[in-house]
């Protein structure tokens, strides 16, 4: 298989979860675009080491995980909480009920540490425990008592949120 | 009131999708690639031709006295420092740390920003102080083969080029402590939070 191929492939299988942790990071659909990009950007500069790896996937979220990271340090910009708002508003009626709880669901993510971010995003994507522990780098054990306190918040962010 | 089992159903029938195909990614890895590259390339033409007129006046001109020669030893080096500094600074844009796990990741980037904060204050005043040095000793013989008009003029402008050069450096040393202080801010409060304990 080709290089481009096997990009082509990688990215099929891999950009909307990447896209979905970005969006979960920065809260801001075109930056979610831009740090997805750069993380593909970085994946094709590395696909030589990755040819042989049996979960590509794990190494791709590393790289995805460390980006967005660099991001923070670098532009300093923190998540746009009125941005939500922006799209329920702007585009008005046009959103559905459904969209609006997705709108809403970010928005309650955005207010959670940069590394609860992260997780609960991709244990959202159903992505196995050992693979989030591999990314993150936190132990197993610790990791879940972990996921278990990010569920509680973001339940509760949400569900404040809808009352009002 | 809604569970986390709902949320996560929320989250499934979500229909954002990134708006970047894998066509637009190797595009834009192709330009940002070349613009790297090019950026580069200028920079390094700029201060060759500069190293390259230096040399050039050194030799061509009957200079007679030490202080002269050593303006010229001082700028030239001065001029390939820059090149030296610019090339291994590019080498340092590698993507090998990408891989490690967040809390080490994090730790490259304080000390990259660390380094980078005492390459963009410490060597530009090193660097600022040594093309200063040269263009005073370089014009203690140009004094004496010009008119005193001449001299007072190359004198002003010496002292001119020094005092722009201190308040730029003040400047830009004030800011680049700020940003640097904020982002070591933001990265222990990242570190922080990935610190494998649990808190």
């Amino acid at each position: 298989m080709s290089k481009e191929a096997l990009f082509k492939e990688i990215f099929q299988a891999n950009s909307k979860k990447i896209y979905h942790l970005c969006y979960g990071y920065t809260g801001d659909d075109e930056t979610a675009n831009d740090l997805m990009q750069e993380t593909f950007m970085k994946v094709w500069q590395n696909l030589d080491k990755f040819r042989n790896q049996a979960l590509i996937s794990t190494w791709i979220y590393r790289i995805a995980v460390n980006t967005c990271l660099s991001y923070l340090r670098i532009e300093k910009r923190q998540p746009k909480d009125e941005l939500t708002d922006n799209i329920i508003e702007t585009k008005g009626e046009e959103i559905s009920e459904k969209n609006e709880q997705v709108s809403s669901l970010y928005k309650c993510i955005a207010q959670l540490e940069e590394n609860e971010r992260i997780i609960i995003t991709m244990v959202l994507d159903e992505l196995p425990y050992a693979e989030i522990a591999a990314i993150s780098g936190i132990s197993e054990g610790n990791l879940r008592v972990k996921i278990h306190r990010i569920k509680q918040k973001l339940t509760e962010l949400y569900n404040r949120n809808e009352r009002f | 009131m809604k569970d986390f089992e709902a949320l996560k159903s929320i989250w499934h029938d979500q229909v954002t999708l990134p708006k970047v195909s894998h066509e637009d990614v190797l595009k834009n890895l192709r330009k940002t690639r070349n613009g790297l590259a090019s950026k580069l390339l200028i920079e390094m033409i700029g201060m060759g031709i500069a190293a390259a007129v230096l040399i050039y006046v050194w030799i061509a001109s009957p200079f007679t006295m030490w202080t002269t020669h050593l303006a010229m030893i001082i700028s030239i080096s001065c001029c390939f420092y820059y090149i030296l500094a610019m090339i291994s600074n590019y080498r340092r844009i590698n993507y090998d740390k990408l891989l490690d796990r967040p809390e080490c990741y994090i730790n490259h980037l304080k000390k990259y920003k660390h380094d980078r904060y005492i390459f963009n204050t410490r060597k530009y005043k090193v660097f600022s102080i040594f093309f200063t040095a040269g263009f005073i000793l370089y014009f203690i013989e140009i004094s004496f083969m010009t008119s005193l008009w001449v001299t007072v003029m190359v004198i002003s402008f010496t002292f001119l080029w020094i005092a722009f050069c201190f308040v730029l450096m003040r400047t830009y040393i004030k800011l680049e402590e700020a940003k640097l202080e904020e982002m070591i801010q933001n990265l222990e409060r990242l570190h922080k939070q990935f610190e494998d304990t649990d808190q």
